[in-house]
């Protein structure tokens, strides 16, 4: 048994796993407060790379590249949920599906036109440069920061959702928009809230992601279907269902390439498969919320 | 536009007057020209057995449905077909049938949530005098909470933001006999207080025992308009749109 | 072309699709070349249109949004493929029902996981389903599917018919081949649409909780569905091989999936040819625009665009675009022009009733319907305690009381919608507890809905004939030649029951065209088009003004004859005008049953409605 290498691959699960987080988080809050599947959400973790990119060509900072990713998916998010998503939301969730899968296709081959098909680079930042011995193995600096920074992103969501005024709407509005709404709030502002936290979220693992990926048009494929398997195995609508489904899909794409590459992205599904077989709700989430 | 009132010599504006409304559910006629008023500091009873259109006209007043046809004045000012967050803005509160409190949410941030949009709020302090059983329970989530204490907790919520017209929709429902003596309670002092309300009740003597007056609806027409009084005075009306 | 098309007009009438579909594969690549096309191009649109009408079937027909159709399309591509090159055989015909056979297969396996979960779940566990068969190709199986690079070289086609072999040599000869079986594939896809199972698909998609109300296995059919869009897709996979002399991985490609789903969707779904307009325009656009200089990449994003556009406001694509223009430009349609002339006015009693099978019998007949000791808890909340019941055979029985009382939970145990805590249904000596809402209405226990539950987008009479369907179908049957209009047997009950329920002269209106009044009796129709013998009314007279409800307290006496009725109301002189006997239920128990006599003077009831603080005991009667 190769210890080094165990042990870097438990850590790589962590990392990927933190970015599915992430991604999740965003995709499930969406889901559960405006009941829209995001088929787009893909397409937003690629642009908040692409965000980055630009960021960090003009300035040189990583930090502004971090915050770029963040602020243009939020003002996007905004946007699309202004101008088009809130069209949807007595309309079939089919429509919802196909609307923001046509997003989806608008957005990346809007990104392929302007930056072409070939991968872009995002450095790692300077002070993420290295490697850390962890005792059995040295590991890259810049991973760790990672999972470091994604902790610090969902400490932030998470006292923004139970710690604030806006977050108990939001919260609230998850449960039950009408009683929201007759408590003298209106709750389709907060739909906007909520999508531009997801996106926002999308964006920022996309750039955060940036260094360690290659960055291309189509990098947000992926991790859409990966965040929807994470999504079934957590639990719709779950801080807690993301945050754990999200570790647990890490762990099994990089265990699993460690001892069969060609089947990790299968055992994934397989796991998927799995959970929907024996607990359709999914580990955290409530049956019947459909 | 005032819609004076007449009463004796005096002429007087509803607080809420309710005019000719027809709702529709779907395509399915539920109210037929519904016309009803409620002046300030009265207790009215809406009754009737259930799918005679009760709940639909509270929803309608509180802007959940909107009316094909009609018109409802709160202060004077036509409310209908406004949305629920601007008629609750303007003064009127919906306490729903089967409560609907925020089970995921704690006592306390059920209270707080009610208080964020409203002008003037009770304090905390203030509910946990009125409701002492609540203040025991603050940090529960809802959902935990018994029967009774989930009404409690949904007409607290009402109270919080200072309404000057309260609906209650069936606060009585599904609950044991002893909880609904403590609600009663809770709704006599209300009363006491000046408050206007409008209550919405199939437990016909709890609801006329708080009432000053009472309308019946059938079949989502207005058959009866009237005081508890004369309404016992008439048991063939009672057992016919009330009773069996 | 129309799917809302159940009229028998004549033979070239009814042949109409065929013929245009027919035409126009043959004028394809002729019309192409003067604006740009080329051979490739027609042939990749009968590709992409054939792989669409499976699946147009699936999602346009039955209403099932699948994003992973790729993996049939690459499973069946890459098992013929390999085949010929392997080569196991040099015959394409045997390769290619291989490929289909495969794919049809695997649709079976994916449909069976997929379809635990309905809506999203479902659209997101084909979506992940078609991604690992995409990871699977690539490189556990890379051995046979060659991984990244396809399977090149493979041969142009031999057709083997046994007798004779058709050596496909030009692209001209490839074209033809394409075009045939487009055709054959259109001209299947068509019948199924018109057979029994069409008509199960269409109402699954319009309305699922009434399908599977009225009796149909709703599960199964779905999975038919499913399976008959993998096979198309198979086909369609092997075909592509053929016509490229090379298959390649990106067959398994989300892109793939997302393609065609947005093709159908710009061509219109539920037109079966609208895969392949928007197989058209995607490809055309494609090659068309790659030449502009300005915007050559730039096509995709239009496309999109364009998508978004359509999705937003108009919804039927381009198919559906063209639909609305035609029923506009032929006016309003005459109605019921075939059907059964209606010579009585509205709300006088027709010349024929429904048959009655039995003599009707009050209060004394035997028992056809019982509960026992019916309860129903939900965590901590006791709806129904321990309620007990029995219904004589042609007796009306009303079942009220206040709200909370657990009418409707009791009233959903007896119709298998809702499985029991603890207690049984009987019927007719048959346990039907549990059993499912489908079972129970094949056995003869109909239930009508509160709110309408109708088939929004079809006729009156399509709404009839799926209830009618389904006791003549069973839970599920495998029909899908047989023309569902020409079964004599369906269409005399269709007629009769329009009549009992007083539609016959509505028959050809489409549902969203009817008054509401209407809409309730096509409601209680479809109940009764399963010829119940036990059937259980939910609110009939709800949103009735007073007029309405003196007409169907009219129409249900009438129907009252030979069947047994259990009626929720809140109507109180419905209730006394219908019922030979009332249970009273409160806080989930009985508390009285009777004549509605011996209801209206029982203390306990009245105690019930005004909430007298008398406290009383369940009575057990």
């Amino acid at each position: 048994m190769n210890w080094p290498l165990l042990f870097a691959q438990v850590f790589n699960g962590l990392t990927l796993g933190a970015l599915l987080v992430l991604v999740a988080m965003g995709l499930t809050i969406i889901f559960g407060a405006l009941g829209v599947v995001n088929f787009a959400h893909g397409s937003f973790y690629a642009l908040g790379a692409y965000a980055g990119v630009v960021a960090y060509k003009y300035s040189g900072s990583f930090l502004l590249a971090m915050v770029s990713g963040a602020v243009v998916l939020l003002v996007v998010g905004v946007i699309i949920e202004r101008g088009l998503i809130r069209l949807y939301y007595n309309r079939p969730k089919e429509d919802q599906i196909l609307v923001t899968f046509g997003v989806a296709i608008v957005v990346v081959e809007a990104i392929r036109a302007h930056f072409g098909g070939l991968a872009q680079h995002l450095p790692v930042p300077s002070w993420g440069e290295g490697a850390v011995n962890l005792g059995l193995t040295y590991y890259p600096t810049y991973r760790i920061e990672v999972l470091g920074i994604v902790a610090c992103a969902l400490v932030a969501l998470y006292l923004v959702l139970f710690r604030t005024k806006i977050g108990l709407i939001v919260r609230a509005g998850i449960e039950d928009p009408l009683i929201v709404n007759i408590l003298g709030i209106n709750v389709t502002r907060t739909f906007l809230t909520v999508f531009g936290l997801g996106t926002m979220a999308a964006g920022f693992a996309g750039v955060i992601n940036g260094p360690i990926v290659t960055v291309t048009p189509d990098m947000g494929a992926d991790v859409l279907v990966q965040s929807f398997v994470v999504i079934v195995i957590g639990g719709v609508g779950s801080f807690w269902g993301a945050l754990v489904g999200g570790l647990i899909a890490g762990e099994i794409l990089s265990l699993t390439a460690m001892v069969q590459p060609a089947y990790s992205q299968v055992m994934l599904f397989a796991a998927m498969a799995v959970v929907l077989i024996l607990r359709p709700q999914g580990l955290f989430g409530v049956q019947g919320r459909q | 536009m005032c819609v004076p009132h007449i009463s004796g010599a005096r002429w007087r504006m509803s607080l809420l007057e309710v005019e000719g409304i027809n709702a529709y559910y779907g395509d399915a006629h539920t109210l037929f020209d519904v016309s009803l008023h409620v002046e300030q500091h009265e207790v009215v009873a809406l009754l009737g057995r259930n799918g005679a259109g009760k709940t639909t006209t509270l929803k309608t007043i509180m802007g959940v449905m909107a009316p094909k046809r009609g018109a409802i004045r709160f202060g004077g000012q036509p409310i209908q077909g406004l949305p629920p967050y601007e008629i609750a803005r303007r003064g009127i509160q919906l306490v729903p049938d089967e409560r609907r409190i925020l089970g995921g949410l704690t006592v306390e941030e059920n209270l707080v949530l009610a208080g964020l949009a409203a002008e003037r709020r009770w304090p905390l302090e203030r509910v946990w005098e009125v409701f002492p059983r609540l203040a025991e329970r603050r940090g529960n989530r809802g959902r935990d909470l018994s029967g009774g204490e989930q009404q409690m907790l949904a007409i607290a919520r009402a109270l919080v933001r200072e309404p000057q017209l309260i609906l209650l929709d069936e606060p009585f429902e599904g609950l044991a006999p002893i909880i609904v003596q403590d609600l009663l309670g809770v709704c006599r002092a209300l009363a006491k207080e000046g408050r206007t309300i409008v209550i919405v009740e199939q437990n016909v003597h709890a609801a006329l025992s708080l009432a000053q007056r009472c309308y019946v609806l059938n079949n989502g027409h207005l058959v009866y308009e009237g005081t508890p009084a004369s309404l016992h005075l008439d048991p063939d009306l009672m057992h016919r749109y009330l009773g069996v | 072309m129309s799917e809302g098309a159940t009229r028998r007009g004549g033979p070239f009438r009814e042949r109409l699709p065929e013929i245009v579909v027919g035409l126009a594969v043959i004028a394809l690549p002729f019309a192409l070349p003067p604006i740009g096309g080329t051979l490739d191009l027609a042939q990749r649109i009968l590709d992409w249109g054939l792989f669409g009408l499976g699946f147009d079937i699936l999602f346009g027909f039955t209403g099932l949004l699948a994003f992973g159709q790729a993996a049939f399309f690459g499973a069946g591509g890459f098992t013929a493929a390999y085949l010929l090159t392997a080569p196991y055989t040099e015959n394409a015909v045997l390769a290619l029902a291989a490929g289909t056979v495969v794919g049809a297969v695997l649709g079976l396996i994916i449909g069976l996981l997929s379809l635990r979960r309905s809506g999203i779940y479902f659209a997101m566990l084909t979506l992940a389903f078609g991604e690992m068969a995409y990871f699977l190709e690539i490189s556990p199986l890379a051995k046979w599917t060659g991984g990244e690079n396809g399977i090149a070289g493979v041969p142009t086609p031999t057709l083997g018919f046994g007798l004779f072999t058709l050596n496909l040599e030009t692209p001209d000869d490839v074209y033809w081949l394409l075009a045939v079986l487009f055709f054959l594939g259109f001209w299947l896809a068509r019948r199924i649409i018109r057979s029994p199972l069409g008509l199960v698909l269409r109402a699954i998609r319009d309305n699922e909780t009434r399908a599977s109300a009225v009796g149909h296995d709703v599960q199964k059919y779905k999975l038919t569905a499913f399976v008959i869009a993998a096979a198309y897709a198979g086909l369609a996979g092997g075909l592509l091989g053929l016509l490229q002399g090379y298959m390649p991985p990106d067959a398994f490609y989300l892109d793939t999936s997302g393609q065609l789903v947005v093709q159908t969707v710009i061509g219109g779904a539920g037109t079966l040819v609208g895969p392949a307009i928007g197989a058209a325009v995607w490809l055309y656009l494609y090659t068309a625009l790659q030449q502009v200089a300005d915007i050559g990449s730039l096509w995709k994003m239009f496309l999109g665009a364009i998508f978004v556009v359509l999705v937003t406001v108009l919804r039927g694509g381009i198919g559906g675009g063209f639909v609305l223009l035609w029923r506009r430009v032929r006016g309003a349609r005459k109605e019921g022009s075939l059907d059964a002339p209606m010579t009585a006015p509205v709300g006088q009693a027709p010349a024929t009733t429904m048959p009655v099978d039995r003599r009707r019998a009050r209060r004394d007949g035997p028992v056809v319907l019982s509960a026992t000791e019916l309860t129903k808890r939900y965590s901590g909340l006791l709806a129904v305690d321990r309620v007990s019941f029995e219904l004589m055979d042609g007796e009306i029985r009303a079942v009220i009381g206040p709200n909370g009382a657990g009418k409707s939970t009791f009233f959903n145990m007896l119709a298998g919608v809702v499985p029991p805590t603890s207690g049984d249904v009987h019927f007719k000596g048959d346990r039907l507890t549990g059993l499912g809402v489908a079972v129970v209405c094949q056995r003869g226990l109909a239930k009508s809905f509160q709110i309408n539950q109708l088939f929004g987008t079809l006729s009156v009479r399509e709404n009839v004939l799926i209830a009618a369907l389904a006791r003549h179908l069973g839970k599920f049957r495998l029909s899908l030649l047989r023309n569902v209009l020409r079964i004599s047997d369906l269409a005399r009950l269709v007629d009769e029951t329009l009549a009992a329920v007083q539609l016959s002269d509505r028959a050809g209106t489409p549902v969203s065209n009817l008054a509401y009044g209407e809409k309730r009796r096509l409601e209680i129709g479809l109940a009764l088009a399963t010829r119940p013998q036990v059937l259980l009314l939910d609110e009939p007279m709800a949103g009735m003004s007073p007029n309405e409800r003196t007409d169907t307290v009219r129409l249900l006496k009438r129907i009252a004859e030979g069947i047994s009725i259990v009626i929720v109301e809140h109507d109180m002189d419905v209730i006394f005008e219908l019922a030979d006997r009332i249970t009273v239920l409160y806080n989930g128990g009985k508390i009285a049953e009777g004549t509605p006599e011996q209801i209206q003077a029982d203390p306990h009831v009245r105690a019930a409605y005004l909430g007298s603080p008398v406290a009383h005991e369940p009575a057990r009667g």
